[in-house]
Parts: C-alpha cells; structure tokens; sequence
C-alpha cells in the first residue's frame, strides 16, 4: 500500500478562505516523543480525510464479516432448528449443541444493528463520504479536518458497547434492531433486556453523534469548498447523493438520539415514555408507567424510514457514476436524476408510519401514509428507468465494478417492486412481519446497496491504494456472491406470501410450515456459499494493496476530478487548484478524438459546437 | 498435466512472491489456503448432551471426586444417558414413552420419533430436569427442579407425588401466571410421554440425591465407598422412591360434594369469616386486602437449598479467616486445607450450578390468577393440602372440609368484589379506548 | 472471446427475470403460496395482492428484459454498436414519471376502502371474546352466559379459540406485558396487542375448519412458542362446546378422564 503523506502544506485558492492548518510546533521534546505524536498524528488521529474514509472502510468491512457470521448462525437455526450449531453449539455444550432460543432473538437482533448501524450506514457515508467528497469537487480536504477525525474516532465507543454486549450476563440486545418497548424498556422481559440494552442504546448515540458530525461537515464542504467552475449543476451524482444523505442525517438523526435517550431514561430512571401504566412483565412489579408503546415506535421510525434513503442514496449516486464511466456515455437525465434523489429524501420525511400500520396506530393515519408510500415509489422508478436509457446505446466494458453496478440496478427492481405489496395497507395485514418483508429489504440493502459498496470499491481501490484489484478474481467473486444471494433471498418472496413469520425460533413449531423447510435449507446452503464467497473479495483485496498492478491516474478513462489526481493523492489532493470547465459526464462526445472529456480539460471547441447540437 | 499441476503448486507455496507477480494463480493459492483453514475451525461436532451432576447436594455431602463419579456410574447404568433412557424393570415406567420423549430434537426431520423433552422442555428445565436450563435464570418464579421429587400442584394429600393425570393437567394447562405455557396443541400421546418422561426425571434425581446422602452413612470400613450389592441398591435407595410415586394414586384428597342448593351469598360471606378468622389465617400472608402483601419473607425449598448452602459457605469461610492456623499440627493443617478447598469449590459451584434465591410471594388474590388452576375444585385441593414446597400450609385439621368450600368461594369472588359488593372487573389500567 | 464474456454476462442478467418468474409460477404446485382463506373480506385483500402481482410482475419482466438486452447489444466488443452522445430525452421523462404517478395513485385510491372495511368500520356489538396476549400464550376471556364481559360467570383458556362462523366476530385484543400481534393467516387479519391498549378486531368466517393462531411481533425468546389454535364451527356446535369448557371450569370434583 502506498499511502503518500507529506507534511508540505499546499496552499489552495478555492473560492472561499479553505480553513487555515496549523503545523505541528516544535518544541524541546525528545525525539522519540516528537515521533510517536507525529505517528499517532499522521495514521492514527489523522485529520487527512483520505486517512479517515481508510479507517470507516476497514473499520465497516470487518464488522461486514461479524455481522454476516451472525446471520449464518441465524439461517442455521431457520434451517435447521435445535440441531447441533457448528461453532455456537459449544457455548450449548450442555444441552448437546443445541442454541436456546433467547440466543436466537439476540443473533438476529445484533445481525440487524450491526449490518445497519456499524456497516452500511459507516461505509456509504464515512468510508465513501470522507474519501470522495473533497476530491470529486476539488478541495484539498473537508471543511472541518478535526470534526471530521471525531466523527471516525466518535465511531470507536460504539464498537466498543456493540462488541462488549455480547459479553455481558444476559448477552447482547434481544428485542430486535427495532428495540420496541416494553421487549426492550423492561429488564425483566427478555435475558437480553438488561446491560445488552443498555449497552446496545450507549452504542446507537455514539452512532448517531458521528453521523451527526459527518453530515455537518459534508453539508459545509460541498457547499462551500468546490473548485472554481464546479456549480451545484456539474456535481457528479455521487456528490449530490452524498450531499442529500448528509442532509437527511442531519434532520432525522437527532428523533432517533432523543428516543434513545428517553428509553435509557425509562430503563435506568424510571421514567415512563414508552411504558404504560400497571404493566406486570414475567411476574415483576408493576409499573408505574404513564407512558405509550407506540410513541417510541413513532420517533424510531421517523429517523429509521429517512436512515433506509440514507443507506442507499449515496450507492445510487456512486452506481450513477460507474454506470457512465463504463458505458462510456453521458448520464441519462441528469437533471431528473437530482430532483429524483430529492424528492426521494423529502417524500421520505412522510412516510415512516408505514411501519406501523399493524401497530395499532389509527387506521386513518394508515391511510395517509399508504398514499405518501406509494408515490415514493416513483422518483425511485425515474431513477431506473434513467440508468436504463443510461446503459441503452453506450459501450459497455465489463469490468468487475460494471458488473456490479448493472447488478445494483436490476436487484434494485426486485427490492423496489416488492415494497409496492406492502404500501398496500390490505396486503401488509397479511405480509407485514412476515418473510416478505425480509426479502425486500435484503433486496435493497443486500443485493442493493452492498453490491453498490462492492462496485464503489473496485472502481475506486486504484485511486484509494495506486494499484488496481486483480479483474479475474473480481469477477469470479461478483458472480458467486450474485448467483448465492438470488438463491437466498428470492425464495423469501414466496415465504411471506405462504404466511412465514420472521423472528421465529423454530417456525416448524407449526405443522403449517412443516413442508417449508426444504427450501429454507436450500436458502441456508445459498448464504453459506455466499458468505464464503467473500473471502475472495478478502484476499484480493489485501492482497492487491500490496502486489496489485500498479495504477496511474486514471485507469478507467473516467471524467471526474479525483481522477486527475496522484493515486493515491498525497495531502492536499491536487497538483494544482482544479478549474471546472463541464459537467462529469461528457464521454463519448462527437468531434473530439478521446471518448471522454475530463472535468478539467480545457474548453474545446468542437464539444462545444456538440454539444450545442445534441440539444 | 503434471507438470502443469506442479508448475501451480510451486506457484502457490511461492504465493507472497515480493515481486508484485498478481497472478491470478498466486491468488488462488491465497484464498484456498484461508478458505481451508477457515473450515477446519468450524468442524467438529459438540459431543452428545450428557446429565450433569446434582453439584450442590454432592458438595453439601462434601464427596470426592471419586465418590461423585461412583454416583454417576451408578445413575448411568440404572437410568442411561439424554439420548438413550432406561430404566430397571422395578421402576414403573414406560420405556417406550421414554424414548419418544428422550433423545436429540431436529426440527426438520419429520416424522421424527423422539425429542419432544429437548425441543419442549429443556431450555426452562434443562437436559437433567434440574430447572436450570438456559433460559431459567431469567424466569420469574425459576422452572420447577425436579430432582427433590416435590410437585406444587397436584391432586394429593401434601407430602404426597403428584398422580400421572396431575402431570399432564399440568402440560395441558400449564400454570397461569408463570412461564410453563400450556401444551394442550400437542396430542395426548406427546403429552403423555412428556409427563413419564418428568416422572423419569424426577426418579433419577430423587434416587441421586438418595446415593449422595448415603455416604454420611458409611462406616469406615466401607472406605467411603458405596455399597456394591443390589439388595443396598434397591432396597435402601430406590424402593422407597418408586413406593412413594406407586402410593400417589392412593393418596388423592377426598373433596366433600359442594351442596348443590348453597346460598352462594351465605358461602362467601363465612368464606370471609375463616379468611380473616385464627384457624385458616389466610390474612398473615395474603394481606387484609388479599393483595398478597402480608408477610412476605420466605423462600419456596429449592430456594432454600440454595440458600442454605449459601448460608454455610458464608459462615465456613468467616470461621476459616478467624481460624488461625499457626498452632495447629500438620493433620490439623491438612484438615484445614481441605475445608477451605470444600469451601472455595462449593462457593464455585453455587456461582455456575445453582439460581440466585428469590423470595416467594404469596399470590395476589385479587386478579383471579391461579397457578395450579382456577376451578373450585383446585382451589379446594390448594387449600386443603397446601402447596408442597411452598410456604403455603395445609389447612387440612384445621379446618373442616365443608368450610373448606366456602373459603374457595369467597376467593372466587375476590377479582370481582369492590368494598364488598358484587360488580364488573375493573379494567387493569386506565387508557382503555373502546 | 471477449464476446463470449460480454454474452456470458448479458445472459447471467436474463437469468433474473426468467427464474423470477418462474419462481413464483412454480411455488402455488408446492403449496409455498397464499394459504386457504376463510373469511369474507380475504378476497379483496387477495384480489389486491394478485393485481399488484400482475403489475409488479409485468414491470419486472419488461424492465429486467430491457437490461439484459441493452446488456447484450450494446457490448463494447459487438463492433456495430455506435454511441450515441445523449443527456436525456425530455419526452420520455415525462411519459415516465406521469404513467407510474396515475398508475400509483390509482392503486392509492383503489384499496381505500378494503383498508377501512377490515380496520375503520367496526360493527356495532358487544365483544364475542376478550384475546389477552402474554409471554407466551393467548389467553382468552369468553363473557359467558351473562352476555357481560368482567364478570365471575367469565370462561377464561388459554390458546384455544373457538368462534361461530357466518356471523361478525368482535375480538377485543390486549396484552399483559410487552408488544405481541394477533395474527389469523387463514382469516387475512393481523394486529398488534400493545400493553395499555384495547384495540377491537373484526371479521366473518365463511368455513369451518381449524387454523393457526400466530404470534406476529417480537415478544421475547418464546415469541416462536405463541402458537394458538382457531376453530370455526356452527352456532349450535360453538355454544356446545362453550357449555363443555364451562362445566369443566366449574368442576367441584375430578372427573373421570382425571382418576
């Protein structure tokens, strides 16, 4: 790995003052001193926002392997209930390997947190958010170096209460990710409802402050720190994604740490916001209450409805990118796709009771948010058919990352189409909580958003590490990881349409779904397969950190300005201030030789002339 | 071939060349390599599940090693393993029943014809029926240990065991208000096998604690070593167990015809009499209001053994830091060595094999929730008989058995009575929307 | 050979949408589908639940057909393909965010009323039987002769509920402890049971038969064992059996089946 670090300050003349760094003073301190603050200034504490987005993407990538370790003990379980678990089964030893089945509720519950809060949200913002950002709009680093450090190393107290929980008496958190009360407000209700819980809302604020900082930051940087020609309107679509990310983030953010808060007061204070009155839980006293269940349910998923968009927007902005780049053709409707990824965010402030219509919630409210769910459906739909007219009549490389990203594009349709069923209100008093649900989202966020991460990560690994990953493996790795997770996920379809339950220790417990299990088998085989497909991904990402072939600037001849850059860039990014002369998607245009014109090649005049004809 | 396959060969065992060579076979010896290496550690069976020790009881009899493998030798080959029960001839037990009920559950095997206990049962109730399975530290009251041979709710006079339709009332119904849900969705057969199968429990448990005391008994010429003739075994230690359980269909309470022209209002209003009166006493404990807030500190006896235990560890380890060891002769030393390892095992075994003890509470009259059954008929053997194991006395002697029904029916009419008066349950909290 | 590549992969994409549907065609053969429906108003949800299929399904198979042929066609190795340098087509932005916009909204409006017939329209009636969800079982309150729930002539059970069929049923759900939900997979009715609420469920069982009772929230580690059982039988075979759980709850003494 070739991480350049220099300590030569590079002035920059953005637009605006870029924030003045201070060198580090030097005072009379012994010399290995001066070298462990160096080093823990340069790699550990690092304020260089490439060093930041490094750390998130390590950081996310090893709780991607735990959080997956745990969904195959889940999918065991599904599969084959209180059979002898391989590796878990030892923490059974007693009962001959056989998991009890409070571990079960605890497994799914941190399978969910941990793939939601420590990976998919991190990775898109932190890693992909802090790495690309100042480089695709021409700034030499965030606006806020340090709040951005915090914003990583805010990340590491909730790892630490995460992992810690597992530990605790009573294990990690049990009352599913949703963590409704009284599951999850009263101690007596579940093994997991005592420090798991606890520790489970300590590491969920921590959480919440390093998005929170991050958002600030990325909000600031976009709108005050692009290179001089870069208008709002020749951002590339993974700055805008990243930009409306950051500002759901920042207006959703705040209910869910409040919430938070009010439930720890409730746990620990006794207060009663979500607890109501005279509630007797396993034969414990009452309680004194005052409060109501559905209020948390309320404020949890007015944040978690707008935290879904967050989970994918910044990957539909990067596919956006990948898409062109390898079509070798403009973005189709560029300026629909914007208003798209907008609309998405702000219908996406409306429709969070459609978690709720089962909840007890009045039915005339569920009214309401069925129609602001069904018109979320479009912008997504816009977006579609624009990656669609994106692809139609380009040149396609098939390249590892381009895999990938037509990957995103056609799951995205399973996962998009699929959430129609349940904005039906008639339709989700059937297949609410039911696999259904479990297959949308896995759709969208698995086969979604992770195989968006996965493409970012082979399209930017050169510019990340100067060395390009091995294409063979990549695409062996992509073709496995397609083939498993179809055979995982799509079947789930036809089980919640059966009336399969989620969260079920044992779902053959009824004679009703007694026949289901073959095919449930057959998913667990999938998830395996899957799972073990990554460690090709494993290897040939650290292996090609270090004997990967080397890459220039711009291996995949694409448009925008991070590309121009060293790879990897040295501190401070640039050579030399980037000037913006066109938006990102110019490949392919009539008239000029090469087909693509970087964001800042000189004007020419023969683009000029076609594009004035093209429109 | 060959020399294709050694020229790869070679290539992976060259895998970190530091020439930067990325072949994509240099990968793939990588990636096999942690694949392997990956799977190795995930193989390997956990071994069968196995009956654990009654470690409370063998410590409070301060047994070695070797005496408590003896036990379990001795458990072993008279009641087999989880997987395969057996039982000796002379103890009453259907075989057939326990099989069905013994054994390693699998969900998906259908048709399968066995594991009912493991997939039912032994998560509250562990694999030994000793109510410390993994989930029972976490239930509130703890699952039943069946190992002392004690039943709360039964249809028996109170030192008496529970009959085979008691056990299964109890599956069927299970206890209201407690965590032992009702079993009444399986068929008779499974439920049947089920309550032999606690009935097997309970005898293995019972003859285990039986083994274990025997050995205070020992002479010194026995070396500390049981017995080995079948007459001690059956005669001094399982006899008397499996005569208990025999004499439980004999020992059924004999419950008086409730006259059928009662004038019901009569009835509950002596019932509130003897409720409040010196003989039956029922205010002591179940509060003037019938609440269940009279006097509250006592423990039911699977808690007190805990306790107790807890009580002598205590007090041994405080008379072992007073002891001081500096005059003592070198028997004495060793004599003072081993308490002090007695103590430090038996603190270790109270820390990982026994529940933290928990105060019974008398029960709430007022919510119409009883444990062991709501029909008068229940009430009448609660009262009568008690709760064996429970503080819960019988008031059997005391009180004659026709007043006995007029004390059920005005416990029957507690949920509904306000300041005396007949009326409609109040709802349980006040945001009612309907 | 780059060719065969770029087909290989265009075909991997074609593979979506046949399986997909062949899938779903496939799984009604083997009883993986919508399970047997008993009530009145399953049919409009299942009506709801096929229309929405044919259109998802429609949109999926022409949607992922068009990928898998752009895929195909455009391959940068296929030396006829020519890029064409376009930003959009405005036309087509247009026609296609107004066609899903009136198809969506029109869907919106055409289940308006199913939602409030199963949960706005209550009927006017006493409660046929109180559902009180626990960890981890149903129990159930039936009024008993005096028609009044709350009453000491109350029939209290646990998990087996038995109701009349060709009439409307009026549950009145509540929960003990935490959140559980009632869920009729054969009846199509599902809701939670939320601690400190009284939430009334309706509905009209046309058949006889016996069905599952699920639990559908997250209550605990016992969530999986809150398996109840629902019988649908006659009037004069409902109150029978009322009668027979009555005389039992009233026993002053063992009966046969005990000794």
């Amino acid at each position: 790995m070739r991480l350049a670090v220099s300590t030569v300050e590079t002035k920059t003349t953005s637009v605006q003052d870029a924030p003045q760094k201070q060198e580090t003073h030097v005072h009379a301190q012994p010399s290995s001193a001066r070298k462990l603050s160096t080093f823990l200034s340069t790699y550990v504490f690092s304020k260089d926002h490439k060093v930041i987005g490094l750390q998130f993407l390590f950081s996310t990538l090893l709780w991607f392997l735990i959080g997956g370790l745990l969904a195959l003990a889940v999918r065991w379980q599904v599969a084959w209930p209180w059979s002898d678990v391989p590796v878990v089964g030892k923490l059974f030893a007693q009962q001959g390997g056989q998991m009890a089945p409070e571990f079960y509720t605890m497994l799914f519950t941190m399978h969910a947190t941990v793939m939601i809060f420590l990976v998919i949200i991190p990775i898109l913002a932190g890693a992909f958010g802090n790495f690309l950002i100042p480089l695709m709009i021409g700034a030499d680093d965030m606006a806020f170096p340090t709040l951005n450090m915090l914003s990583y190393w805010f990340m590491w107290p909730a790892f630490i209460a995460f992992g810690a929980s597992f530990f605790v008496e009573g294990g990690a958190a049990s009352s599913g990710w949703t963590s409704y009360p009284t599951l999850s407000t009263n101690v007596n209700s579940s093994p997991g409802a005592g420090w798991g819980q606890t520790l489970w809302l300590i590491g969920l604020t921590f959480v919440g402050v390093s998005s929170m900082l991050g958002s600030v930051n990325y909000m600031t940087t976009i709108i005050l720190m692009r290179a001089p020609g870069m208008t709002m309107f020749r951002l590339p679509m993974t700055i805008w994604a990243m930009f409306i990310t950051a500002v759901l983030q920042a207006f959703a953010l705040p209910v869910l740490t409040a919430a938070g808060f009010m439930q720890l007061a409730d746990r620990s204070l006794g207060t009663g916001f979500f607890t109501p009155e005279g509630n007797i839980v396993n034969n414990a006293i009452a309680t004194a209450g005052g409060g109501q269940p559905l209020l948390w349910q309320h404020l949890f998923w007015f944040y978690s409805h707008p935290a879904v968009y967050i989970m994918i927007l910044p990957a539909m902005g990067m596919v956006s990118d990948i898409l062109t780049c390898f079509a070798r053709k403009p973005l189709f409707g560029y300026r629909p796709m914007v208003y798209s990824v907008a609309g998405i965010a702000g219908l996406g402030f409306i429709v969070w009771g459609h978690h709720m219509f089962m909840s007890g919630m009045n039915p005339a409210l569920g009214t309401t948010f069925m129609v602001s769910t069904m018109m979320i459906a479009l912008p997504s739909a816009v977006k579609t058919f624009n990656w669609l007219g994106t692809i139609w009549a380009g040149r396609i490389q098939f390249t590892t990352s381009m895999l990938f990203a037509l990957s995103f594009v056609s799951m995205f349709i399973i996962g998009g189409l699929s959430g129609i069923f349940m904005a039906a209100t008639p339709v989700d008093i059937f297949i609410h909580d039911t696999y259904f649900i479990v297959a949308h989202f896995h759709y969208v966020l698995f086969a979604g958003t992770a195989m968006g991460v996965w493409a970012a990560i082979y399209f930017w690994f050169p510019k990340m590490f100067g060395r390009t990953m091995n294409e063979f493996w990549g695409k062996v790795h992509f073709f496995l990881t397609f083939i498993f997770l179809n055979g995982t996920f799509f079947t789930m379809h036809i089980l919640g349409a059966v009336g399969f339950p989620r969260r079920l220790a044992d779902a053959y417990h009824y004679e009703t779904f007694h026949h289901l299990q073959p095919l449930n088998a057959f998913m667990t085989y999938c998830a395996i397969g899957m799972v073990a497909s990554q460690i090709i991904f494993a290897v040939n990402f650290f292996w090609s950190m270090f004997y990967g072939p080397v890459a220039g600037r711009n291996p995949w001849n694409s448009n925008t300005l991070e590309w121009t850059a060293p790879s990897p860039p040295g501190h401070g990014n640039f050579d030399f201030q980037p000037i913006v002369h066109r938006g990102p998607y110019e490949y392919s245009v009539p008239g000029v030789e090469s087909d693509h014109l970087m964001q800042t090649d000189p004007p020419n005049a023969a683009a000029t002339a076609a594009a004035a004809a093209a429109h | 071939m060959e020399s294709f396959v050694v020229n790869n060969v070679i290539a992976w065992c060259c895998a970190f060349s530091p020439v930067g060579k990325a072949k994509a076979t240099n990968l793939l010896g990588v990636i096999s390599v942690v694949a392997l290496s990956l799977l190795a550690t995930g193989c390997g069976q956990t071994p069968a599940a196995s009956f654990r020790l009654n470690l409370v009881e063998s410590s409070k009899q301060q047994l070695t090693t070797s005496q408590e493998q003896q036990v379990a030798t001795i458990l072993a080959a008279l009641f087999g393993t989880p997987d395969e029960p057996r039982v000796p001839p002379e103890i009453n037990l259907d075989v057939a029943k326990l099989k069905l009920a013994a054994g390693p559950v699998r969900s998906d095997i259908v048709g399968r014809k066995n594991g009912l206990y493991r997939e039912h049962c032994a998560h509250c109730h562990g694999v030994t029926g000793d109510g410390m399975g993994p989930t029972a530290a976490f239930l509130n009251p703890y699952p039943r240990d069946y190992r002392p041979g004690v039943f709360k709710f039964k249809s028996t006079e109170r030192a008496d065991k529970p009959t085979h339709p008691d056990l299964v009332m109890v599956l069927r119904n299970g206890l209201a208000g407690s965590s032992m849900p009702s079993f009444a969705l399986l068929s008779d057969a499974k439920i049947d096998a089920l309550a032999e199968y606690v009935k097997y429990l309970s005898i293995r448990g019972e003859v285990e604690l039986s083994l274990m005391r025997a050995y205070f008994e020992l002479d010194d010429e026995d070396e500390g070593v049981l017995p080995q003739s079948r007459e001690f075994l059956f005669e001094e230690i399982i006899d008397p167990v499996t005569e208990m359980w025999a004499a439980a269909d004999d020992a059924i309470i004999d419950v008086p015809d409730m006259p059928a022209d009662l004038d019901m209002v009569a009835s509950i209003a002596k019932g509130k009499e003897l409720f409040y009166g010196n003989k039956a006493n029922c205010v002591k404990c179940h509060g003037v209001s019938g609440l269940g807030d009279g006097q509250a500190n006592d423990y039911d006896d699977w808690n007190k053994v805990v306790l107790q235990a807890q009580k002598t560890v205590d007090g041994g380890v405080k008379q072992a830091e007073k002891t001081s060891t500096w005059d003592m002769s070198a028997e004495e030393r060793d004599e003072h060595r081993i308490e002090l390892a007695w103590l430090d095992r038996f603190e270790t075994v109270l820390d990982g094999n026994a529940l933290r003890p928990r105060m019974i509470r008398p029960r709430n009259l007022r919510q119409g929730v009883y444990r062991g059954g709501m029909r008068p008929l229940d009430l009448y053997y609660r009262i009568h008989a008690g709760i064996n194991g429970a503080p819960m006395p019988a008031a059997k002697g005391t009180v004659p058995p026709e007043d006995i029904w007029h004390i059920v029916n005005y416990i029957k009419s507690l949920p509904y009575d306000f300041n005396g008066t007949l009326g409609v349950d109040r709802p349980m909290v006040a945001r009612d929307r309907m | 050979m780059k060719r065969l590549a770029g087909l290989f992969w265009s075909l991997l994409f074609l593979a979506v949408p046949i399986f997909g549907v062949i899938t779903f065609a496939v799984a009604p053969a083997y009883d993986i589908w919508l399970p047997k429906d008993v009530s009145e108003h399953g049919a409009s949800v299942d009506g709801l639940f096929y229309f929405i299929l044919w259109l998802t399904g429609g949109v999926f198979v022409v949607t992922e057909v068009a990928l898998f042929w752009f895929i195909w066609k455009y391959d940068a190795n296929n030396k006829k393909s020519e890029v064409k340098y376009r930003h959009g087509s405005h036309v087509l932005e247009v026609v296609w965010t107004i066609v899903p916009a009136a198809v969506l909204l029109f869907l919106a409006i055409y289940q308006m009323n199913t939602w409030a017939d199963i949960k706005m329209r209550r009927p006017n009636m006493a409660p046929t039987v109180e559902v009180i969800g626990r960890q981890f079982e149903w129990r159930l309150r039936y009024p008993g002769r005096d028609g009044v729930l709350g009453t000491p002539d109350d029939l209290h059970l646990v998990n087996d509920l038995h109701l009349p069929i060709d009439e409307d049923i009026l549950i009145q759900l509540k929960s003990m402890d935490v959140l559980h939900s009632f869920f009729l997979p054969n009846v199509r009715i599902k809701q939670d049971a939320v601690p400190g609420m009284k939430i009334p469920v309706w509905f009209k069982a046309r058949e006889e038969g016996v069905f599952d009772i699920v639990c559908a929230e997250l209550c605990g580690w016992g969530h999986y064992k809150m398996k109840g059982r629902v019988t649908f039988e006659s009037r004069e075979s409902f109150e029978k059996w009322l009668e027979v759980k009555y005389q039992e709850q009233e026993a002053t003494q063992a009966s046969n089946a005990e000794t």
